[in-house]
């Protein structure tokens, strides 16, 4: 059962010492409460009281770190199975897989893909962060080894999806301080390649044949120590693997089963291999359904604008909207004549009423003004959408930028106008319609 | 209903029994018992025989066999019940003689009579039925005194968009006056026999059948159905003979009013058989008979109405006339009447119009808008008067500020030159009410004051006193002393589990949501966001813990939450959603608890700030030692009740703690008999960490100091 | 030891409605336990998709879409092609012509589409509005009223004209009513309570809490599904056990990542990828939240999506 704030505050010295970083006591405790901190922060705890705390506030699921410095990646670490309740704090990560069976064209033309898509959405860079290097069957270490030499050459954090112990020793002596993910343990194999991967200070991958057979090499890999661990869920078929995952999640979470407390891989290439399609089908599947790694074949534009996409919006803080960055956005080629229309910063909003712009071809300068990544209505209720903010805005950021002195409202602050006015002198304002949907029509009607 | 309007009906039932059997006999003999009889167009055979008893008639020796059970019906004890189902039973007759006429596929019927009615348009008609784009059925039936007073009456309703039918005289005098009739403009002739009224009756009653999914043989729940959802009524011009009575009782088991002129041999059935000497009355009686309501779509003023025009700023040199509440007394005002006391649409100016006022002038002016409804409070009176400022705003070339007494109005000369003069205001104010207080409000009158004199005595003696009442209820009104809480899930869209249960002491923590909103917000808006949540079941008096509320707040949270207690912040606290006006959480140190307001950056002796805290306290999820609540519950008697009350309170922002001061004193005075509480009280300019804090506390020798621990 | 495995069993279900008449029909719902979480408890629908195709023909359609339907002249060749497509269980005609600000087709002329349409297939049908409330209030009923007998889903009534729409599908015509609301669970609920309240059978809405293409606000989307789902069956609220539809095209085909030419954007590569993608994740998205049906365009992420529901349950 997790502690509230005042239970565990009640088990702090209670002297405000600051050492743990926060001001006081009662901060640090709240803090502790809702997962944020770890309650070793503390140097003043008591034998005791740590015991007590540590098993209770224990995150469910554990949460396991991959790569080294900028390609460094946090998994798991949820506590809750749907994002209303909490939010989801460790993205899915994506991985494009290369594998000893590839010819040497293919391997190449792999590698050359995978950097071309790098952009930023909302001030996200998205890029692929893994690559998965497959060792096939029969392949040998050199092959292998050679094969993980081009990957790392990419500079992404590798994962390494090898069953034979000598071998990934092998390819981990190139790539170990990177901080690779060794994907390879099952009942048959485990101990051996604990050992590589304890040696090598690098997460293990386990897997097995159903959800028994991995809880126990889980178990015993625990017993042996380990517990840096991810679990390889992918199964037979679409179905098994679905099951899985959710299985896996929900026993952590939901029953508290410890044993299967760690992030999971989802190999999609395994499950529709050849099959780009349902391979993305189920990308989007399993980055719904708590898969922290997902392994494509490919992830061009087509995959990526639409996948990071969603992995951008499941993401969120429930309770804290996405915001765009203030500033001016010439839409359908405006010039600095081009009327000014103005909105919050709310990304939904910001989407929604861009789209609906661009739609009418109609060139306009949208200004997205600071309003706390509220919604319209809800920013001016806040007085954070006010007339004399806006004045601002406009006087400081668009009036250097823009010659156009006509300034278009969103319908819903139409109360606005006379105060914007009053405080923007040379500005004719206008109200907008109140829904976007309604925005072709007027900016049709108004360039009329 | 006494016994000679009974024996009427009696006598009218018998005599159209007696057609009944005569004519069924009569077409036996002529045709055979196994001919098929019916209505063209419909599958629901003799449709107010089928739906009353769920059997077909298909032949004439069906029809015969229905005719010895509708004699089952004819009870002759001197009762109501006795009267009422002899006029079902009247009706049925008529819809079998009818039926006669149909026989071997005849028309009898020609323009621009309709007889009977197919199926098609009650499909058609039952969804602006519906909707209420057809907001009533009148059943128009004889001859009015004069055609022209006929014709008036079905105008008025066709105005009103009520569908119109006729029976009888009436269609006669419609043409003679050469009034273009036909279902399209929503006048149909039935027929000129008075039998032809089934017809109707047949509509409303298949109307049952498919919009209602009633099963035929239910004669209870057809009853229901047209009392509750058929918003028809009859007009029967005199003389009303003893078969149109026996009909009329007939309309009246359905539900619907019959209104007469008839005054002979006649007595009134309050609510069913209304008496209405003339006939330009009978639109006004029947409407509130039957409790219709017109829609009104449009303000008719001479200028825009939108919102588009809510922000506009009339500045002097641009205004014709201003009224100002600062400076001249004016009042605006919403009283409750009882419903014989309003007259709808009445709009009254007492005092001249703005044309005798000189440009640019400052007057004096009042208005008051009387509104009455079977549902209506005068609870509601502060919530529909503060939509005021909205409504005049919202007229193009007005502008209004303040409220009650205190407010400005300002009139441009653009919207003067348009003909906008001071009653249109009043149609605003009638227009908008009506519309957006549908749900509370039947009718609604607007008095508007321009006499100086007149608007002293309306705010003197009208509206200030009001507002004290007011004011003196606000005070008076508990926790205790109301029956009901209400849920508010407004903010459920971005906080999904959380619930604000809203008792007069506490308002939403969003600061906007008060206990007379929500009561108001529910009549309104039945399922809408505000619900009504009992209070029987007390568990805990001292959090303030009841089952009852336990259990909506398990239902509105979708089982999220299982128990909260209204007066505590350490045991099962109220949840919070994101957006409270306020948090307020434990402070260990100085056994008290420190609010912070959102407007406030800066740290709190917690070691949080306001967004820190929050992150802890919002989404739904119950966080003991912080609450989010609104400003103004900050002084109430019941803030955390159950850890003491408001002597907890050991820290504040500086300008939360002056905009609280005087309430917050005053219950500080009363509970506990401290003077200048808020002068105990730190904030941001004496401390923002404990150790500082405590030390102020105990120089000003802070009760919460001495008090129980918290924890 | 082994894996402690806890089904998760719920004593409530969704509602299971039948779409279309004679032998082709559908049934959407009647599912309880989360979406495909088959090791619950089975399932007793697969949920279905729906071919969207348009009065507006094939006007402004990605190629991939336009090579499908080569040779289609009429309104009646395309619905035809639409019913054949490979993982199709039902035709969706949406009247986006219809819509006042911008064809502003009459209704007269919907109504004919709308026939020929029917004419041509007999699979179950969808027909969705313009979107603009007051005209679909008055073209939706006349929809009703010309399809009797089909046993259609009518998309949309909303709040502002349940009851035109409410009625004339829901009781004059005897259709079902497609339930359309703005992400939220209390005003999908509200509108499912107004809804019966008119006299509507539970049994026969369907709702539509409202659809995005993935990165456009998604998040609302999922926890809108996910907190219905939960509430239907954990809670047993049957003003919530109605199934959803969720139409997934008309939302994907308008944002940018499947509309901006390859001209305009060389480096994102083929357009008609890039629309499959945005279809085949937003779709596969929605179903993993809580959709019993989608309604999808291109032929590539309709088969793609019908697989994926045959290899999950």
């Amino acid at each position: 059962m997790a502690l509230n704030g005042i239970q565990i505050f009640k088990l702090t010295p209670k002297k405000n010492c600051k050492e743990c970083g926060c001001p006081t006591c009662m901060a640090f405790s709240m803090k502790v409460a809702q997962g944020a901190m770890d309650i070793s922060a503390c140097p003043h705890m008591s034998e005791e009281a740590l015991a007590s705390l540590s098993e209770a506030t224990a995150p469910p699921m554990k949460t396991i770190k991959i790569g080294t410095g900028d390609a460094e990646y946090s998994l798991g670490g949820e506590t809750v199975l749907f994002r209303h309740e909490k939010t989801f704090v460790s993205k899915t990560r994506y991985a494009v897989a290369l594998c000893t069976d590839m010819d040497d064209a293919a391997v190449e033309a792999k590698l050359a893909e995978i950097p071309k898509v790098d952009y930023e959405r909302i001030g996200e860079r998205m890029y692929t962060e893994l690559v998965y290097v497959n060792c096939g069957e029969g392949a040998d270490a050199a092959k292998y080894t050679d094969l993980v030499k081009k990957a790392a050459g990419l500079g992404r954090t590798l994962i390494l999806g090898c069953k034979d112990p000598e071998i990934a020793k092998a390819a981990l002596e190139i790539c170990k301080d990177s901080k690779p993910v060794l994907n390879g343990a099952d009942a048959s194999n485990y101990e051996a390649m604990n050992t590589v991967a304890t040696e090598a200070g690098v997460v293990l991958g386990v897997s097995g044949k159903d959800l028994n057979e991995l809880y126990d090499t889980v178990a015993a890999l625990e017993k042996l120590g380990n517990k840096n661990l991810i679990l390889d869920v992918t199964g037979a078929d679409i179905k098994e693997t679905f099951g899985n995952a959710v299985q896996v999640r929900r026993a952590a979470i939901k029953d508290q089963d410890r044993t299967f407390g760690y992030p999971s891989i989802v190999n999609t290439v395994a499950l529709a291999k050849g099959d780009v399609h349902m391979q993305a089908a189920l990308a989007s599947l399993f980055t719904m359904k708590y898969g922290s790694i997902v392994v494509m074949e490919q992830m061009t534009y087509a995959e990526a604008l639409s996948l990071f996409g969603l992995r951008q919006n499941l993401f969120t803080d429930p309770q804290k909207p996405m915001k765009v960055e203030p500033g001016i956005y010439p839409l359908n080629g405006a010039g600095a004549d081009a009327p000014v229309m103005i909105t919050v910063d709310f990304a939904l909003t910001y989407f929604v009423v861009s789209g609906e712009m661009e739609r009418s071809g109609v060139p306009v300068n949208l200004t997205i003004c600071d309003a706390g990544g509220l919604s319209v209505l809800t920013s001016w209720a806040a007085g954070k959408f006010s007339g004399s903010i806006i004045a601002k805005f406009i006087q400081e950021q668009v009036e250097p930028k823009v010659t156009s002195r006509k300034l278009v409202i969103p319908g819903k602050v139409a109360v606005l106008k006379g105060d914007i006015e009053a405080k923007l002198p040379g500005w004719e304002v206008i109200v907008g319609p109140r829904e976007a949907v309604q925005l072709v029509k007027f900016l049709k009607d108004m360039q009329a | 209903m006494c016994a000679m309007l009974i024996n009427r009906i009696f006598s009218g039932n018998d005599a159209v029994y007696g057609l009944t059997v005569q004519a069924v006999d009569q077409a036996i003999q002529q045709h055979g018992a196994d001919k098929a009889v019916g209505f063209p167009h419909t599958a629901y055979c003799l449709p107010c025989y089928y739906a009353v008893t769920g059997v077909k008639v298909k032949t004439l020796g069906d029809l015969k066999e229905a005719l010895g059970v509708v004699k089952t019906l004819m009870t002759r004890e001197e009762q109501l019940e006795d009267a009422l189902m002899s006029g079902v039973a009247t009706a049925l007759c008529a819809e079998f003689i009818e039926a006669l006429k149909y026989i071997d596929g005849a028309e009898p019927y020609s323009e621009p009579c309709t007889g009977h009615l197919p199926d098609q348009i009650i499909r058609e008609l039952g969804v602006p039925l519906v909707t209420g784009d057809i907001p009533g059925v009148a059943v128009i039936l004889g001859s009015a005194p004069t055609a022209k007073e006929g014709v008036d009456l079905i105008k008025s309703y066709q105005a009103q968009g009520i569908l119109v039918t006729l029976v009888g005289g009436i269609i006669d005098q419609a043409q003679e006056l050469g009034l273009n009739m036909g279902y399209n403009v929503r006048i149909v002739p039935l027929g000129k026999d008075v039998t032809s009224v089934i017809h109707v009756v047949s509509v409303a009653v298949r109307a049952g059948l498919i919009f209602g999914n009633l099963t035929p043989g239910d004669a209870a729940g057809l009853i229901q159905y047209t009392t509750e959802r058929v918003p028809a009524f009859v007009n029967a011009f005199k003389p009303v003979d003893d078969v149109i009575l026996a009909a009329g009782a007939g309309a009246i088991k359905l539900g619907f009013p019959v209104i007469s002129n008839e005054t002979e041999n006649i007595q009134e059935v309050p609510g069913a058989l209304i008496a209405c000497p003339d006939v330009a009355d009978f639109n006004k009686v029947s409407l509130e008979a039957r409790n219709i309501k017109i829609k009104i779509t449009k303000v008719d003023i001479p200028v825009a109405f939108a919102s588009a025009f809510e922000g506009e700023i009339i500045r002097r040199k641009d205004m014709q006339v201003e009224f100002d509440g600062s400076r001249v007394d004016c009042a605006e005002l919403v009283q409750t009447k009882s419903l014989d006391e309003v007259e709808d649409h009445k709009i009254e100016l007492i005092g001249p119009e703005i044309d005798t006022f000189e440009e640019g002038s400052k007057h004096s002016l009042a208005y008051v808008v009387e509104v009455a409804g079977k549902k209506m409070q005068p609870d509601f009176e502060p919530v529909i008067e503060r939509k005021f400022h909205n409504y005049i705003n919202c007229i193009e070339g007005v502008y209004h500020t303040g409220q009650r007494d205190m407010f400005r109005i300002r009139i441009s000369k653009d919207a003067y030159n348009a003909g906008f003069r001071a009653k249109h205001i009043a149609e605003v104010l009638y227009t908008q009410v009506r519309n957006e207080f549908e749900a509370i409000v039947d009718k609604c009158q607007v008095k508007i004051y321009t006499d100086p004199a007149e608007c002293t005595k309306v705010r003197q003696e009208l509206a200030i006193p009001t507002f004290d009442k007011r004011d003196a209820r606000l005070e008076t009104l508990t926790d205790e002393s109301v029956d009901v809480y209400y849920s508010c899930i407004l903010c459920q869209a971005f906080s999904p589990s959380h619930v604000c249960v809203v008792t007069p002491e506490r308002l939403g923590l969003c600061g906007a949501v008060s206990w007379l909103d929500a009561k108001a917000t529910n009549e309104l808006d039945p399922n809408g966001p505000c619900q009504v949540i009992t209070k029987e079941r007390l568990i805990d008096d001292r959090i303030g813990e009841y089952e009852d509320v336990n259990e909506a707040v398990k239902k509105f949270s979708q089982g999220a939450l299982e128990e909260v207690s209204l007066y505590s912040i350490m045991e099962k606290p109220m949840t919070s959603c994101g957006c409270f006006e306020c948090i307020c959480g434990i402070e260990p140190f100085s056994n008290g608890v420190v609010i912070a307001n959102r407007e406030y950056a800066g740290m709190t002796p917690l070691g949080m700030t306001f967004p820190e805290m929050a992150s802890m306290t919002g989404g739904g999820v119950q966080t003991p030692g912080f609450m989010g609540h609104g400003k103004h519950f900050i002084a109430s008697k019941k803030f955390m009740k159950a850890e003491g009350g408001i002597e907890r309170i050991v820290w504040m922002p500086k300008e939360l703690k002056e905009t609280v001061a005087e309430r917050l004193n005053q219950t500080a005075k009363e509970l506990y008999g401290i003077d200048n509480f808020t002068d105990m009280i730190g904030d941001e300019t004496i401390a923002t960490d404990p150790e500082t804090l405590v030390a102020f506390l105990t120089e000003h020798n802070h009760p919460a100091l001495s008090m129980e621990p918290m924890m | 030891m082994p894996f402690n495995q806890k089904p998760q069993k719920f004593n409530a279900k969704i509602n299971s409605v039948t779409i279309g008449s004679g032998d082709k029909t559908v049934s959407i719902g009647g599912n309880s336990t989360f979406p495909f979480y088959t090791f619950d408890a089975p399932e007793e629908n697969t949920p279905k998709v729906g071919v969207e195709i348009s009065d507006m023909g094939l006007e402004g359609a990605p190629d991939g879409i336009k090579a499908y339907y080569e040779g289609a002249e009429t309104m009646a060749d395309i619905a035809k092609k639409a019913a054949a497509m490979e993982g199709a269980d039902f035709v969706t005609l949406i009247l986006e012509g219809g819509d006042p600000n911008g064809a502003n087709k009459s209704i007269e002329e919907l109504i004919a589409v709308v026939k020929e349409v029917a004419e041509a297939i007999d699979c179950p049908l969808v027909v969705e509005g313009c979107k603009n409330v007051e005209k679909d209030a008055e073209l939706l009923p006349k929809v009703a009223e010309a399809l009797q007998g089909r046993n259609v889903l009518l998309l949309s009534e909303k709040e502002e004209n349940y009851k035109a729409i409410g009625a004339a599908a829901g009781l004059a015509y005897d259709q079902i009513v497609g339930a359309e609301s703005a992400v939220d669970i209390n005003l999908a609920k509200q509108l499912n309570v107004v809804t019966t309240q008119l006299g509507v059978d539970a049994k026969k809405i369907v709702m539509n809490v409202g659809s995005a293409a993935v990165g456009y606000g998604y998040e609302y989307v999922v926890s809108t599904m996910d907190r219905i789902k939960g509430a239907a069956l954990s809670q047993n609220d049957n003003m919530l056990q109605m199934p959803i539809i969720t139409p997934v095209s008309s939302e994907v085909w308008g944002v940018k990542e499947a509309m901006a030419s390859e001209a305009d954007m060389p480096e994102w590569g083929s357009r008609d990828e890039r629309g499959i993608d945005m279809e085949i994740m937003t779709a596969a998205a929605d179903l993993a939240s809580g959709s019993d049906a989608v309604i999808l365009r291109h032929p590539q992420a309709v088969k793609t999506i019908s697989e994926m529901i045959k290899a999950l349950v």
